[in-house]
């Protein structure tokens, strides 16, 4: 879904090899995301999501940021996020299926970390 | 003649059919609003898939990964044909089958085999019985759940893809220009065709994070699902567009059919009031005379 589309200064975007800044006159780039915050500055002022994990395509000083979800932080209720990350701390303690679960299941760990703005 | 009794049922008749009509244009007109805010929100995200998956395949050597290969031989033809489950959406299906019957007669020749699948009943039921070879069928596909089936599908397309069991894949839908025009679309989905080079300047590679593989393992799969998504919604926002533009039409002509009814309706009336006037004179004529001699 096309949340924004704007000209931008700068933007911060959780890599797959840690978080990442692109300025204009980037190199071509294409990385996995992880779950976390994308921020991104125009004329001095800073705006903030939290992304689901995805992928980023820079080009031609044209970022792309695709992803299968988008929130505002300041919409996210704390509490329940908090509950959510117990909840999925929980099944990791009980946790007994094959890698590819495992991987699934972190990243869903990810993502509630951030939700509930716990730094790992 | 038909008798006053006969013309009034048969106006209430029309009048209530065309009240269901008017219903489901209405109905339409809201599940088209809904559906074609996600479309306009969707296409953007997808235009920008597409263009990622064929820089990428503008860049990467097919023998990088397997939804990159290009058969030199297109022998096997797998046709994605989408169509609606229900009728009453004027010629939106029977348009999209008369050409697909078109195409299947004259371009599909060149393949040796051609297979299909089916998103929507109405496809499904007309070529069933013709006897037509499908692999597989999608019915109830709606807004709800179409990210869902999107995925189904294209796991299924990507094995058979992988395993060269097809050449070629083609999506075929109505895509949604306006609410008053359809379009028609056969879509290549895969192979993924690189993009012409323009000029001899070979195109900068990018910089792959956490590594080529990885980037391509991850998006590859994700674009042909998000192009399967984008497909299913065109056909169902056009479907509803259809469907109003029918509804409005049919309300239309119950309103025609209405009107010269109820002219048919006053003209016998009319006459019978004369008949029966008539007859009056006629017996008080004959009276007056009788009594005169």
């Amino acid at each position: 879904m096309l949340a924004v589309k704007e000209e931008v200064d700068e933007v911060v975007a959780p890599g797959e090899l840690g978080e990442f800044g692109v300025l204009p006159g980037h190199v071509p780039f294409i990385t996995l995301l992880m779950p976390g915050e994308l921020r991104y500055t125009k004329g001095g002022v800073e705006r903030r999501y939290i992304i689901s994990g995805g992928v980023a395509e820079v080009r031609e000083d044209k970022v792309s940021i695709l992803t299968d979800n988008l929130e505002d932080p300041a919409s996210i209720h704390t509490e329940a996020a908090r509950r959510e990350l117990e909840a999925i701390l929980e099944e990791l303690k009980n946790f007994s299926g094959n890698k590819k679960e495992f991987e699934e299941l972190n990243r869903r760990l990810k993502l509630a970390q951030v939700r509930a703005g716990v730094k790992e | 003649m038909p008798s006053l009794r006969q013309i009034r049922r048969k106006i209430s008749s029309v009048k209530g059919t065309q009240r269901i009509m008017k219903a489901m244009k209405l109905i339409s007109a809201v599940k088209l609003q809904r559906a074609q805010g996600l479309l306009q929100a969707f296409r953007p995200y997808s235009d920008s898939f597409d263009e990622i998956a064929r820089n990428l395949a503008t860049r990467c050597d097919p023998e990088l990964h397997p939804l990159l290969r290009r058969p030199e031989e297109r022998k096997k033809l797998n046709l994605v044909f989408m169509t609606s489950d229900r009728g009453l959406c004027g010629s939106f299906n029977s348009n999209l089958i008369r050409r697909i019957e078109t195409y299947i007669s004259v371009d599909a020749k060149a393949y040796e085999q051609v297979t299909f699948m089916f998103i929507g009943r109405r496809g499904r039921d007309y070529f069933l019985r013709r006897k037509a070879p499908s692999r597989k069928d999608y019915i109830g596909v709606n807004e709800r759940n179409f990210g869902e089936v999107a995925r189904k599908i294209s796991a299924l397309l990507t094995h058979e893809f992988i395993n060269g069991e097809c050449d070629e894949i083609i999506l075929v839908y109505n895509y949604f220009k306006s609410a008053l025009s359809q379009i028609i679309t056969f879509e290549k989905l895969l192979p993924i065709e690189p993009i012409e080079k323009i000029g001899d300047s070979k195109p900068v590679d990018y910089i792959y994070e956490p590594g080529r593989s990885e980037v391509l393992k991850f998006v590859l799969p994700k674009f042909i699902e998000v192009r399967l998504e984008r497909a299913i919604l065109e056909s169902i926002t056009s479907e509803h567009a259809a469907r109003m533009s029918a509804m409005e039409n049919a309300t239309r002509n119950a309103e025609d059919v209405m009107r010269r009814l109820t002219l048919l309706f006053n003209k016998t009336r009319q006459s019978i009031i004369t008949k029966e006037l008539m007859d009056i004179v006629n017996g008080t004529e004959a009276l007056r005379k009788g009594g005169m001699e």
